[in-house]
């Protein structure tokens, strides 16, 4: 009892206006018992016009994307180009810790809406904008997507060997990224917050997430002269290869780590794979041999003999018996069928009354030992608790029938 | 008062056990916004990424040429300390009674054989966060599995769609988890913790699930698949709300630009900075839909006007017009990009071996309390001393013997 009494994200409030950028932060603070409301334009979060969607049904509700981000969270629809709905953004603020948005820069100001008339009477106010390139900069008024951002920060260059054109990562990770770091920052400015009493604002931007993902590239110029771009081409280090019903990453080996490889021999010779001697060499260890085309060519070879007679499980639990690192390159099926997930209790199935069904979600990222991580309610249909939360913050039945009226908010 | 709180987390010290990839970067984020982080290395047992590539002019002698090290560990301090060796746990323990945060991301029971599990830990410190990084929890089947972060990119479902259709997935050509997904969730973690305890005053356990943290930034494959009962396609560079959506070739070597265009205003624009070919008028052309139907020709016809441009003006010129575009930049040129540098997004500090050298600070910028690179990757134990007989009240002759029993090493 003790514990829920002084629980700090019970207490916790959180405005949430972001769209196909930024939901995933405010998702956060949710998951950790904060009470999170998910303001959205009157037509609508355009998350919700982006798929999948469920039972392939494309409706106002169906966005898995939408479903999964905002989940947790109450909604409610207000329009920030009505005078009176302004009025309403700066009356949730006064008495909010935290305000997340992903409006280009400048469009808060000048409907009235900047951090320090927001915080003016609530000092304590964290104000966390997600944009493509922040708010300071040469290119801060520029527009972005997750494709732009991911080329500019040098990010997308790294997904591809040699002169190939590099490839994009699924679900937008240029956004996801700037959006765990924006919960970061949040919760650090919350923390700085709760000791002075001053909020601030906080400024990520999508392309220094990107910047700040190069892992060892931007090293290797400036140490070596050297541009880098993707691991895959170095026999047994990080690279992927075919199996009975898909693919495999294996990394049997990094550097000069011979105890790492021996297992990978071992486990090659007790499956019986044909040729398996040729791994039983001293010339693997050198990192020069594994990314010639003959040691490139010799391992997928030999290794692939093996691997195309096997699926992707067999591989995965034969090879971790050996302690090699390999894994399968998991769909979506694979993960829903996964062992560990399964026994952990990882993914949640809940059943959605708008959708008529039960929608699947991914679980905790963390577990602790006192605050309780949460699935939370689904997502808000539009304006669907527009109502309860304005009377939550003083407006009357009145008030908001003539809000309601004057179209600056919207209630199912 | 007014003054002692400027930087977030001034006053928080960080007992730091943890090295290679996903635990130093998010210390150093604790770090960078003021908190005090002690690095437990030794000498007996380095942190393995210090013989990382690359080094410095690409000679790795010694312990302090890796770029790939330094980059994770700017502003902290580093001790020796063999916990090999019995007398060590003391020296830990003092740490501990003065720490708010110790983490570790060793593999399960290595605390424990120290007996520094959060059993013994929290008898010594109530109010410390003790943080775990496990790569698949706890507990389960799979629990004493390995991987490193290409692995766990692939496990995760990062990798399956990064792929061109009809050839192997390549998913993003780094650790990528380790750098950002697994780094991101700890950080949020313990704060999560820190903040807790300001309201009950008690530390409590952060456990990270690496694949777990990592799935929830990846979460449209398997939620499509139990709604649907479809695997979704390889993604090439394209985006299903979007068309034409790619990387397209322009003149240079390994030179691209990444045009992304959503709305049928955006097409308009593109479609008159192309001049207005007679090709962009065909029905084949005209919605979005048709568009992604015929994603294959759209993109040839786009390529054929982008080969033989210059990457840098043709996305000036896009971008004027609302059209988003992005050259595909390698490393130095986003290190030479005058928006990064402007931002203050890297960063030079002198090290004594390496001299002048490049960092980058943690991607969030506060108005009010700053995030401030301040020194390079420390050396094996360069703050031994200073730590035992600062903050930890050690005598010069404690210190002298611990060192030759081979303690402080």
């Amino acid at each position: 009892m003790m514990i829920m009494e002084n629980n700090y994200f019970s207490k916790l409030k959180v405005l949430d206006f972001t769209g196909e950028l930024g939901p995933y932060t405010a998702k956060m603070f949710a998951g950790i018992g904060a009470e999170v409301i998910h303001l959205e334009p009157l037509d609508g979060d355009p998350l919700r016009q982006v798929g999948p969607f469920y039972k392939n049904a494309k409706t106002p509700d169906s966005s898995l994307p939408f479903c999964c981000y905002n989940s947790g969270k109450r909604g409610l629809a207000l329009n920030l180009d009505h005078a009176d709905g302004q009025a309403v953004l700066r009356r949730l603020c006064a008495s909010a810790d935290l305000l997340v948005e992903s409006f280009a820069p400048g469009y808060l100001t000048q409907r009235g809406l900047a951090y320090e008339t927001l915080s003016a009477k609530n000092p304590k106010l964290v104000q966390t904008s997600i944009t493509p390139f922040g708010h300071t900069g040469p290119l801060a008024q520029q527009v972005g997507s997750d494709l732009t951002c991911a080329a500019m920060s040098g990010f997308l260059y790294l997904a591809g060997v040699g002169h190939e054109k590099p490839v994009r990562s699924p679900d937008n990770q240029a956004y996801r990224m700037a959006e765990a770091y924006a919960a970061v920052g949040s919760t650090i400015a919350l923390f700085g917050a709760q000791r002075s009493g001053k909020g601030q604002f906080v400024d990520v931007a999508c392309i220094e997430a990107g910047a700040g993902a190069l892992e060892n590239a931007a090293q290797f110029w400036d140490l070596e002269g050297k541009i880098r771009r993707g691991r895959g081409k170095e026999a047994g280090t990080a690279t992927i290869h075919p199996c009975a019903d898909g693919y495999i990453a294996i990394v049997a080996i990094m550097g000069k780590n011979k105890v790492m490889w021996t297992p990978f021999v071992e486990w090659m010779k007790q499956e019986g794979v044909e040729e398996w001697e040729v791994f039983d060499n001293d010339k693997w260890i050198e990192s020069a041999y594994r990314e010639s085309k003959e040691g490139y060519d010799t391992f997928c070879r030999v290794f692939e003999r093996y691997t195309m007679q096997h699926d992707k499980r067999y591989i995965y639990e034969t090879g971790q018996g050996y302690s090699v690192a390999v894994t399968p390159v998991s769909n979506g099926k694979d993960l829903l069928e996964n062992p560990q997930l399964k026994a952990r209790g990882y993914w949640h199935t809940v059943h959605n009354e708008t959708l008529g069904g039960n929608v699947v979600y991914p679980g905790a990222p963390y577990e602790f030992g006192e605050i309780r991580w949460q699935q939370g309610g689904n997502a808000p249909r539009l304006g669907q608790h527009t109502r309860e939360v304005l009377a939550e913050h003083g407006y009357a039945k009145q008030d908001i029938d003539a809000l309601i009226k004057a179209g600056a908010v919207y209630a199912e | 008062m007014p003054n002692s709180f400027e930087r977030a987390l001034q006053g928080i010290t960080v007992c730091d056990f943890s090295w290679v990839g996903a635990g130093p970067i998010a210390t150093s984020v604790l770090a960078q916004c003021g908190a005090k982080v002690i690095k437990i290395e030794s000498l007996k047992r380095p942190d393995i990424l210090r013989k990382g590539e690359p080094f410095k002019d690409g000679d790795n002698t010694g312990m302090d040429r890796s770029g790939y090290f330094a980059n994770r560990n700017a502003n902290k301090q580093d001790i020796a300390l063999n916990m090999g060796h019995p007398d060590a746990r003391e020296v830990a323990v003092r740490l501990i009674k003065q720490s708010d945060i110790i983490i570790n991301n060793f593999r399960v029971g290595q605390m424990e054989k120290w007996n520094l599990g959060w059993e013994d830990v929290q008898k010594i410190n109530p109010r410390i966060i003790y943080v775990t990084m496990s790569l698949q929890g706890l507990n389960g089947p799979h629990s004493e599995y390995m991987g490193y972060g290409v692995n766990l990119n692939a496990l995760c479902g990062l990798t399956a769609r990064a792929a061109f259709p009809g050839q192997p997935p390549f998913g993003t050509g780094t650790n990528y988890t380790d750098h950002v997904m697994v780094p991101t969730h700890t950080l949020f973690g313990i704060m999560a913790a820190l903040l807790e305890r300001e309201a009950t005053g008690r530390g409590q356990t952060v456990t990270i699930s690496q694949l777990e943290a990592a799935i929830s930034m990846v979460p449209s494959d398997a939620m499509a698949y139990a709604a649907n009962g479809e695997v979704l396609p390889p993604l090439g560079c394209g985006d299903p709300q979007a068309a034409p959506h790619g990387v397209y070739t322009t003149l240079g070597y390994r030179k691209w630009l990444a045009i992304a265009v959503f709305t049928e205003e955006e097409w308009g624009s593109l479609k008159k900075i192309m001049g207005n070919p007679a090709w962009a008028e065909d029905q084949k052309f005209a919605t979005l839909e048709a568009r992604l139907r015929n994603q294959e020709e759209l993109d040839a016809r786009i390529e054929a006007w982008t080969t033989g441009q210059y990457s840098d003006w043709l996305m000036d010129e896009l971008l004027r017009n609302g059209v988003k575009a992005g050259m595909v930049k390698d490393a130095r040129e986003a290190i030479e990009d005058p928006h990064l540098r402007q931002r203050g997004f890297w960063a030079y500090l002198n090290h004594p071996v390496v001299g002048v050298s490049l960092y980058n600070r943690a991607p969030v910028k506060f108005s009010r309390t700053p995030v401030i690179m301040e020194t390079p990757a420390p050396s094996i134990g360069q703050h031994t001393k200073e730590v035992l007989s600062g903050m930890l009240g050690y005598s010069e002759q404690e210190i002298q013997k611990m060192t030759s029993d081979q303690v402080l090493v």
